[in-house]
């Protein structure tokens, strides 16, 4: 059982296909060189018009060269598939976890809703599970805009509303707000510097990079919750770290986490929970800024830093940046 | 609802979903239960060993500690307290591997609230029935086999082996019930829950799984007889 499962994977099969092909090459050579050797045995028997060895030397050729030719179509081929199947392989792992993200809230309003329906709940308790079922319903709209808003992103078909912003402000002003939603204690988040510099921002997408952010630092700490926002501007960029005391990533995951659907499988972390979307997603927005996003952790619980680097108006390429601005004019002049 | 028979006994509510957590453990109080809330594995496995429970009612993914892994560990000790599963999960492959590792129900989120109180009292209730049982008995031997079913071990063919806690309750029904003829429906109402998903070839299965422990040729059953299109025959005096 175990060995026909063996066989059937894509990179045995792939192997076997080139013993075949090369086995094939071999067979063929020798066949045209024993004929060789056939033909200039009996060359002077033989009418001069059958022996031409210049066509002959010219099937061999144009015969390698599209045995080579179809040789790197099934190399290409196969590369293409096990991309194919290790995205498919996460795409299974993200319909999992959706779906628990989905049933999960849905379980929730749906036992108070049949306690409400079976009990007499006091008027007090009654307003905490509505508070309770509005937090689930929130979330569970959330989610299912995060996918709706990620394909948009991707098919480019989002709306966006880019601007010149004084960045500091709306920054702060970001962060308080995802402190607020968050429930965070205002203690633990702390923003340190400035940056008297402005860019060109759509300050809807930027909230959920804070947000996602923001929350990742708190979903992803033990006992010690800190979170340092250090905020600056250099020559040419805006920058932006948050520096958390948390699980840490190791050097291998580092690379992973941009990545779309991957997930950091951790017995021993905090949290277990998540879609796979929300760094992929902060990834997608900072490039449309024409920004950059990194991050660095020395391992384990050892904390991570995500750094986002935003090009300042004045320094940036103005040709990309103009053309930011201009799609959000057309889009309010089509508004408007 | 105080009128709950099982009042007062104690169970142990691993979630991390804090909303759905407060819903449940507001309602099992109501029913009258001592409602322990655990967030994650490690908080669900030290809550175990420092305090005795009733009934767990066990989410699967749990931060540290995955749900498989608390009821694996938890029935390393105690083969015989009912554990629910109750998790947004719906592959076959999570519900077989959580009913192999020993849970003895399994409900996917979204779930029905008096479905779920159902349950829960059903359990209690074979738990209940089980150690009333096992306490007027609780070695039995049959030809060469012997049973305790206290602690599960049981000593057949030389070897020295631990039931399932379903094992146990099948056998130790069987045996009470000896020389009457038992109808699979009969036993998935006495020993699963009869609400439960668990099919009557799952008796089988069991009642296979018993055959190959206890008797000496399992295709040719002396203990436990087949009585065709009826049910089951337990009979030690051969």
């Amino acid at each position: 059982m175990k060995k026909r499962h063996l066989l059937k994977h894509p990179v045995v099969i792939f192997v076997l296909a080139q013993l075949a092909w090369l086995s094939l090459v071999g067979i063929w050579i020798y066949w045209y060189i024993s004929n060789y050797i056939i033909f200039e045995l009996a060359e002077d028997k033989i009418s001069p018009q059958l022996v031409s060895k210049s066509i002959n030397l010219f099937a061999l050729i144009t015969g390698l060269f599209l045995l080579v030719a179809v040789l790197t179509g099934m190399y290409l081929i196969f590369i293409y598939l096990n991309k194919q199947l290790h995205l498919t392989k996460l795409y299974d792992n993200f319909i999992g976890n959706v779906t628990h993200e989905l049933k999960s809230p849905l379980a929730s309003i749906q036992l108070y809703l049949e306690t409400m329906n079976i009990r007499k709940v006091p008027r007090s308790k009654q307003k905490e599970f509505i508070a309770l079922m509005l937090k689930d319903a929130n979330r569970l709209n959330y989610l299912i805009n995060s996918i709706l808003q990620i394909s948009g992103l991707e098919q480019k078909k989002i709306a966006h509303s880019y601007d010149i912003y004084k960045v500091e402000p709306i920054v702060r002003k970001l962060i308080s707000e995802s402190i607020q939603q968050f429930n965070i204690p205002k203690d633990v988040v702390e923003i340190i510097g400035n940056a008297p510099c402005s860019c060109v921002l759509d300050t809807n997408a930027l909230k959920i990079v804070i947000d996602n952010l923001v929350d990742n630092a708190i979903k992803y700490s033990r006992e010690l919750v800190q979170l340092k926002i250090q905020i600056a501007c250099n020559l040419k960029n805006f920058v932006i770290k948050f520096v958390d005391q948390g699980v840490g990533i190791s050097p291998t995951n580092q690379k992973e986490i941009f990545e779309k659907f991957h997930r950091i499988y951790d017995p021993d972390s905090p949290n277990v929970k998540g879609t796979g979307l929300g760094l992929y997603w902060v990834k997608e927005i900072i490039k449309y800024h024409g920004g950059q996003i990194s991050v660095i952790s020395e391992g384990r619980d050892k904390g991570s830093t995500f750094k986002i680097e935003l090009p300042i108006y004045q320094t940036a390429k103005k040709r990309y940046i103009n053309s930011l601005l201009k799609i959000s004019t057309k889009k309010a002049e089509k508004n408007d | 609802m105080t009128d709950n028979l099982y009042s007062g006994k104690k169970i142990l509510l691993v979630e991390d979903e804090e909303t759905l957590a407060v819903g449940l453990e507001y309602n099992l109080t109501e029913e009258g239960y001592k409602v322990t809330w655990a967030k994650d594995g490690k908080k669900a496995l030290d809550f175990y060993k420092t305090a005795e429970f009733d009934l767990i009612i066990l989410d699967i993914m749990l931060p540290y500690f995955d749900g498989f892994e608390v009821a694996k560990q938890i029935r390393e000790n105690s083969p015989e307290i009912p554990i629910l599963m109750l998790t947004a999960r719906t592959h076959v492959d999570d519900k077989v591997h959580g009913l192999a590792i020993g849970a003895d129900d399994y409900m996917t989120k979204p779930f029905h609230l008096q479905e779920l109180l159902l349950r829960v009292k059903g359990m209690l209730k074979r738990k209940t029935w089980y150690k009333e049982v096992t306490l007027t008995q609780p070695i039995f031997r049959f030809g060469e086999n012997e049973i305790n079913f206290e602690n599960l071990q049981a000593t057949a063919k030389g070897q020295v082996f631990l039931l399932t806690a379903h094992e146990a309750m099948v056998l130790k029904y069987l045996i009470q019930n000896k020389g009457k003829i038992i109808s699979r429906k009969e036993l998935l109402e006495k020993v699963w829950n009869i609400t439960s998903e668990v099919e009557t070839r799952t008796v089988d299965n069991f009642i296979a799984r018993l055959r190959k422990y206890f008797e000496p040729d399992p295709a040719k059953p002396v203990f436990i007889k087949s009585i065709r299109s009826a049910g089951y025959l337990f009979n030690d005096a051969i």
